[in-house]
């Protein structure tokens, strides 16, 4: 079932387009990505759907219901971490996580969550003093207080330490695992091909893809290389390679320590050919398989890499 | 308990929390204690400047202040995605910051009265109107900086620009006879002067001039009215 429907979204600002025609659909209980370059649209998209803007054009229905008709059920149903925020520095953990629960007509038990989400020995301290890493623990708990059933994440790891990062995208996983929806807006690749089951990709206000992170890198991050070289005086095992499935081009041209051959494919070949090679006692050394990644996938999607 | 009355808890602790509200309340006490010291037991002019300051440090600098910087820090923002309008945490903020006002004032009274003897207005009603009107004139001006303010801490450093010629031209750093005539005389049209003049009146008892009481009411409707139009929640 769709949680959410976003069809033709169009918005723009004093003559500039920033939403051009925006459409995606996301399921119940998927971590859903949206990537995409600083400025690409992905904030104001998610803040049509959150009914924090009114889009030009299109429609939105989260849950069914409409974010500026039915506001109130809207926001009784949705959590929001948004990028960029603060609390007062001298709030303190407890009380924000208890002003927040009052909000919702059902809450969560707060002190629960505070439990949960290891901020109860930091209850007493007041927000000015907590790290970036107990700070983003701290909101997607506040996201999570009035008991959603879809969570919005808005770059949720900008400006933090390769290790609160990590520790951020396991609690990522956690409100997964909890079952609430979660919508992730991210310009980090690897964070989304970590956390995601799928990804719309928005280049300049439209959705250039929308699939899952290993669909994305299969279908646009172009074929899969491996390399090897042949011993000196080795056959050219090119008739054995070009004849295992999936393989699509062999290339050898001639290196220092032998002729290195280069083979292209779809789907699992290099594990066919590693196997084929084996067979035919076909000794090779220095093996390499060519990782492709997301961020290949998305200079492919959009001609440039996707650069902070 | 509702959204409400736990905002306007957890508001009041990050009140008592911040520096900046106990210093609005100490220094026009401080004001009084110094001048009030020497001056004679018939002194009509001391209590009123020293409740105009108040008026005009809560009014211009905590208040703008504390809105701006909720807005900056985006707290408007977080509070607009769930099921409560932030116009509440505006609405709760303005008592509170009416609250910590009355809290000085009556300060301000008993210090001056039970320990300074200073005299004690003739009567409470004209007062109590004055007081309320200045109140708004300057509130309105702090939501007006509030709205124009990008950052808190732009915010606190119009504030502090505005206080000291108003509060000059108000002649409550210099009293006003003692300023060159021409100043004296535009300062009477200023909110603050036009508060402290309207003041001065009530307590000795005398019946106010009309024209500094519609002087802070055309103010108040016309700088909130601004004020209104220019507010942005991000």
């Amino acid at each position: 079932m769709a949680i959410i429907e976003v069809t033709g979204l169009r918005k723009s600002y004093g003559g500039r387009t920033v939403l051009d025609g925006i459409s995606l659909g996301v399921e119940a209980g998927e971590v859903f990505g949206i990537l995409g370059p600083n400025g690409a649209g992905k904030t104001t998209t998610v803040e049509c759907v959150e009914g924090l803007r009114r889009p030009d054009a299109g429609t939105v229905s989260v849950l069914g219901l409409d974010p500026h008709r039915d506001t109130r059920a809207v926001r009784e149903a949705i959590g929001v971490q948004l990028q960029q925020t603060q609390l007062p520095d001298n709030l303190k953990v407890w009380e924000a996580l208890d002003l927040y629960a009052s909000f919702y007509s059902r809450p969560r038990d707060w002190r629960a969550l505070m439990e949960e989400w290891g901020l109860a020995e930091l209850r007493n301290a007041r927000f000015g003093k907590l790290s970036g890493g107990q700070k983003q623990r701290l909101f997607i708990a506040l996201a999570l207080v009035g008991n959603p059933q879809v969570a919005f994440l808005d770059e949720l790891t900008t400006g933090l330490d390769p290790q609160a990062r990590r520790s951020t995208w396991e609690l990522v996983k956690r409100v997964r695992d909890s079952g609430v929806t979660t919508v992730l807006v991210s310009h980090y690749m690897d964070e989304v091909e970590e956390l995601c089951d799928r990804v719309a990709v928005i280049d300049r206000g439209t959705v250039v893809a929308l699939d899952t992170p290993a669909g994305l890198v299969d279908r646009n991050a172009g074929p899969q290389r491996m390399r090897f070289t042949l011993p000196r005086g080795a056959a050219d095992p090119a008739a054995i390679v070009a004849a295992v499935p999936g393989v699509t081009g062999v290339t050898t041209e001639p290196g220092r320590d032998g002729d290195r051959v280069t083979v292209t494919g779809t789907g699992d070949f290099a594990t066919a050919v590693t196997g084929a090679l084996a067979r035919n006692h076909v000794l090779v050394t220095d093996l390499r398989i060519d990782q492709r990644s997301l961020e290949d996938a998305f200079i492919a999607l959009t001609g440039r890499p996707l650069d902070r | 308990m509702t959204a409400f009355a736990k905002l306007a808890a957890v508001e009041t602790k990050l009140l008592v929390r911040e520096p900046g509200s106990l210093v609005s309340v100490l220094i026009p006490l401080f004001f009084l204690v110094v001048f009030g010291a020497s001056a004679d037991a018939t002194d009509t002019v001391l209590l009123p400047m020293g409740m105009a300051i108040a008026v005009a440090l809560i009014g211009l600098y905590l208040l703008p202040t504390t809105l701006a910087s909720y807005r900056e820090r985006g707290i408007l923002r977080r509070m607009s995605t769930t099921p409560v309008r932030p116009g509440n945490l505006l609405t709760v903020q303005m008592i509170l910051q009416l609250v910590l006002l009355a809290a000085a004032t009556a300060l301000q009274l008993a210090v001056a009265g039970g320990v300074l003897g200073l005299s004690l207005p003739a009567g409470f009603a004209p007062v109590a109107l004055v007081f309320a009107l200045g109140t708004a004139a300057m509130f309105a001006i702090g939501l007006l900086i509030a709205a124009l303010a990008p950052t808190g801490r732009a915010a606190n450093g119009i504030g502090v620009l505005l206080y000291f010629p108003m509060a000059y031209l108000a002649g409550l750093i210099q009293p006003a006879r003692q300023m060159p005539a021409s100043l004296a005389r535009i300062g009477e049209y200023t909110p603050l002067g036009a508060f402290r003049t309207a003041l001065g009146q009530a307590w000795t008892g005398q019946a106010p001039e009309p024209l500094p009481l519609v002087l802070l009411a055309a103010y108040t409707v016309l700088i909130s009215a601004v004020a209104a139009r220019a507010f942005r929640w991000e």
